[in-house]
């Protein structure tokens, strides 16, 4: 085991330490390690190239002498290989020491760690000031994160089942574009590829696994996506709510403008949703009465009378 | 621990990262101590010396002790010289630059408005990681927490003093005001719950630090008598009429089919009453009969307000 990593630091190094490009014989002839028929040695090679790339390092692959283009050569470049975060100040080291604490215990919190000690590695002397007196912590139930960001950044297709409204099931195609986290739980956003429109899904509605296919060639993420704004609405339409006051704080919480009306204040929530404004509208009792839209108004009176005539 | 260390140890990939991130680790930390180093790369001891010997047979090609790294750590205290192609820390990978571009979000989400300063480096911070690992702007993070209170309630659990807190209580849909003595933070599902002795029913409760709306230390005595009975359980039973995502979640069953009748139970009658009101007919209570009628009066009530 320990031999294995000892040959991929040698070969780390060696391509590392040059500045042209090394053929392979070359990379034989002098690195520790390669051993055995010239066919096992070209196999400990494709292999050992492999692992260096899982593990992030980008080999480049070229002509080592313009001349005699024959033979592929390899190197590593410093620039790539390094860390390059540009100037970094104390205050940023310790910000970034509090964005990884916020991962103890949730699913990332090897990977944070990780890219701590490499930071640490940059030797700025980190001042220990007491930044903030609490940090958030994230609980993702050992979501695959990374995952849905790759997508992101490639541009790939996700397909999944979620669990509608109803309790339907609908097969999802979309090409994700946002991933975020409020309240304990995950959302992602994406461009849903049939009806080309951005839609966002909760994680925990989405039934097994997720399928990754190759993405549109030409996808571009919609200029008026944000995704710090996701839970904001988009729409234009927005329902006139009586308050009575001092109650609905959740309601209140959605509202875009308050109007006082004595005992009761009115409100107006943009809707998002018809469906789930209904139900705060209604969990809120003889507090809230909705004014407007009749839309609203019918699935209210809908409801009230299903209930009244079941429990009377 | 030791599963992860045996993890750590034996896989070579993690080994060859482990063993590459060392190097320029120990170059700014130089005279480092051996049992640190080990707790830094979270391994053993032994496996750290074990790191180090494979590191000490590393060089350039040619691998006389000229072109070897120069390491000594005989004493326990650990040093490296000539290693001048590693001394740079790599870049980070995708996965540390999402977890770190989503760290500071969260964090950004709990810093005070006046703190422009931080909010600033923040933003510069996430744009440049976002840049090395090729993602767009695309996560957002936010946490509820108010800081303030945070603080307030860290500091009165510290010093045992208490808290006057106005409190949004979500089944009764009030905002109340309530002397408390905080004891202890609990987390659970994502949300943070304070565990305290309330003045207002004498009693132990557990508050949902994200509807504290506020607070400010207030002088208490400590409860002497033992905590009164813990209120009693409401049993009730639900019929489904209409299978709906909304009850699925609302009453936490997985499966629904129409006309299943299941069972559950609540300490609050508010939060059954508002639950079934919710479902706005998706769910008949079948008991309590007494909760049932209140159910139906209500209903009857606000209709006659609509069509009024």
């Amino acid at each position: 085991m320990s031999r294995k990593s000892e040959r991929l630091i040698n070969l780390t190094i060696a391509l590392l330490a040059t500045k042209r490009f090394i053929t392979k014989s070359e990379l034989f002839e002098t690195v520790e390690g390669y051993e055995g028929s010239p066919e096992s040695k070209e196999r400990m090679f494709e292999r050992d190239k492999d692992d260096l790339r899982s593990l992030g390092i980008e080999i480049e692959v070229g002509s080592f002498d313009p001349l005699f283009n024959d033979e592929a050569g390899y190197r590593i470049k410093q620039e790539k290989y390094q860390l390059d975060l540009g100037e970094v100040t104390a205050l940023e080291i310790s910000l970034l020491s509090l964005a990884a604490t916020a991962w103890q215990g949730a699913s990332l919190d090897d990977a944070a760690q990780r890219a701590l000690v490499k930071l640490h590695s940059l030797g700025i002397a980190v001042d220990d000031a007491n930044l903030l007196d609490s940090v958030p912590a994230f609980s993702d139930a050992g979501l695959d994160l990374p995952m849905i960001t790759r997508a992101i950044a490639e541009h790939q297709i996700l397909e999944f089942t979620y669990r509608n409204f109803d309790l339907s099931e609908d097969e999802r195609r979309i090409v994700p574009i946002g991933l975020s986290t409020r309240s304990g739980l995950w959302y992602f956003t994406g461009v849903d590829q049939s009806i080309e429109e951005i839609r966002t899904f909760r994680f925990d509605r989405v039934i097994g696994n997720f399928v990754i296919k190759r993405g549109p060639k030409d996808f571009e993420t919609p200029e008026n996506f944000d995704s710090k704004r996701i839970f904001e609405t988009l729409s234009n339409t927005s329902a006139v709510i009586d308050v009575r006051r001092g109650k609905g704080a959740s309601l209140r919480a959605l509202a875009s403008s308050t109007q006082p009306l004595g005992e009761w204040d009115q409100i107006q929530v943009p809707i998002l949703d018809m469906k789930s404004l209904a139900a705060l509208v209604l969990w809120h009792g003889d507090d809230v009465y909705v004014q407007s839209p009749p839309e609203l108004r019918e699935i209210i009176i809908k409801s009230l009378k299903d209930l009244a005539r079941a429990h009377g | 621990m030791v599963k992860k260390d045996a993890r750590k140890a034996t896989n070579p990939l993690e080994h060859t990262a482990r063993l590459l991130d060392l190097v320029p680790y120990i170059n700014t930390h130089q005279g480092i101590s051996l049992v640190d180093l080990a707790e830094v790369f979270e391994v053993s001891p032994d496996q750290m010396a074990s790191d180090l010997t494979t590191l000490w047979m590393c060089g350039l090609p040619g691998y006389t002790p000229l072109e070897l790294m120069d390491l000594d750590f005989e004493s326990g205290y650990v040093t490296i010289r000539n290693a001048p192609t590693l001394a740079r820390p790599r870049s980070i990978t995708h996965e540390e630059g999402v977890a770190l571009v989503l760290g500071l979000d969260v964090l950004r989400s709990t810093i005070a408005t006046d703190r422009a300063d931080l909010i600033e480096a923040i933003s510069s911070l996430s744009h440049r990681i976002a840049d090395l690992i090729n993602l767009p702007l695309a996560l957002s993070a936010t946490s509820n927490f108010n800081p303030q209170i945070q603080t307030l309630i860290a500091d009165a659990i510290a010093q045992r003093g208490g808290l006057k807190v106005s409190y949004h209580s979500l089944y009764k849909d009030e905002i109340s005001s309530r002397v408390i003595l905080p004891l202890e933070m609990i987390e659970s599902q994502g949300y943070l719950y304070l565990h305290a002795y309330c003045y207002a029913v004498l009693d132990f409760r557990h508050f949902r630090v994200d509807r504290i709306q506020s607070a400010e230390s207030a002088d208490v005595e400590r409860p002497s008598s033992a905590p009164a009975q813990t209120p009693e359980k409401i049993d009730f039973e639900l019929k489904v009429v209409r299978p709906t995502r909304d009850v699925a979640e609302r009453f936490e069953q997985d499966d629904l089919a129409t006309g299943d009748i299941f069972q559950g139970s609540s300490f609050s009658q508010h939060w059954i009453v508002r639950s079934v009101l919710a479902a706005g007919g998706a769910v008949e209570l079948l008991s309590p009969a007494e909760i049932r009628s209140e159910l139906a009066n209500r209903a009857q009530s606000i209709l006659n307000r609509y069509q009024g």
